[in-house]
């Protein structure tokens, strides 16, 4: 009983010693560094996979340029929808 | 030969040829890194939960942070109702880390930087999260693509491109660990080879980056973990809840 109380009187001391804001800033800039990793493969890979469905579909039905260029943009249009989405999480949590 | 940057990701078989009709089952580098990893992981958890004490020794105290850390982000993002997907969550994010971590020692393979063990891993939350989906919500699931307060006019587009978007996830989650592995162990290697080649005279500069270099990568290793796990936790949330 003894040696619980002598360790809760140290864990006190020693969570005082620790600087609560140095942690936090760590611990943010790695959850940034992480963000912004994320933010960027998903623009990138909705318009990968656009474009690797608009060239499937024009193999299919043979309208070689025509629905490449179409899914292009949408897939365009859907990365920038991820970061927006994403982005919107991120204020949300802030 | 060992100056070449990209030979460290070679793989190549260890011991006999094994043929399963058309399938090259052999036992390969990347397989035994994956073995070692998964047997590092068991043996900590082993050891850390094999002798518990109140005050907590320090295999106890890794075994146990690691627990709360999963558990914390896991509830944190996907609510209270996920708690049953907590061993999966937690599977997946101690063999990536764990993957990563081997990977920066020198001499071993770094697994998790060729692409199709990060999309076997993607492919299988991305089908297993939209079962889940189907089979908890069943045809209402649909409704992830059609998201509320759109005219009619534009639904058909908008549509199409929720599709691209939620298509596009394994992509990224792939192609973000497997970009970030490559392109850190490729970078340690051009820098290592510029020590060799610039020799006693003019290698200590690109030396002390290989140093500071290892250290990122040490970071980026267990970010990515926990990038891909937290995502994993974000798409069942959306399986589970279905709220946009």
């Amino acid at each position: 009983m003894k040696s619980i109380k002598e360790i809760s009187a140290r864990l006190k001391i020693a969570k005082k010693n620790i600087s609560v804001d140095e942690q936090k800033e760590v611990g943010s800039n790695a959850a940034s560094l992480g963000k912004a990793l994320k933010i960027s493969t998903e623009l990138v890979a909705s318009v990968v996979v656009g474009s690797t469905i608009g060239f499937l579909l024009d193999s299919w039905f043979d309208t070689k340029p025509l629905l490449i260029i179409c899914f292009f943009f949408m897939g365009v249009a859907a990365g920038i929808l991820n970061v927006f989405r994403s982005a919107k999480k991120m204020h949300k949590k802030l | 030969m060992a100056l070449n940057p990209m030979h460290q990701f070679e793989i190549y078989k260890i011991g006999p040829e094994i043929n399963l009709g058309n399938i090259n089952l052999s036992f390969t580098n990347a397989s035994l890194f994956m073995t070692i990893s998964a047997l590092l992981i068991l043996s900590l958890l082993f050891l850390g939960t094999k002798k518990k004490t109140l005050i907590p020794s320090k295999i106890q105290l890794i075994t146990e942070m690691s627990y709360t850390f999963v558990a914390k982000m896991l509830n944190d993002t996907a609510g209270s109702s996920a708690k049953s997907f907590f061993p999966f969550i937690f599977t997946l994010f101690m063999f990536i880390l764990f993957c990563n971590m081997v990977g920066m020692l020198p001499y071993s393979f770094t697994v998790t930087s060729h692409i199709i063990v990060t999309f076997v891993l993607a492919a299988i939350i991305f089908i297993g999260v939209t079962i889940l989906g189907f089979v908890k919500h069943g045809i209402k699931y649909l409704q992830l693509f059609v998201p509320k307060g759109v005219p009619i006019v534009l639904l058909p587009l908008i549509i199409i491109i929720e599709i691209i978007s939620y298509l596009s996830r394994p992509v990224s989650l792939s192609v973000r660990l497997f970009a970030n592995m490559m392109a850190g162990h490729t970078m340690l290697k051009v820098f290592g080879g510029f020590v060799i080649s610039l020799g006693l005279l003019g290698g200590w500069l690109p030396l002390g980056f290989s140093v500071a270099l290892t250290g990122l990568e040490i970071l980026v290793a267990f970010l990515q973990a926990y990038v891909f796990a937290i995502l994993t936790c974000i798409y069942l949330n959306d399986a589970l809840n279905l709220n946009h």
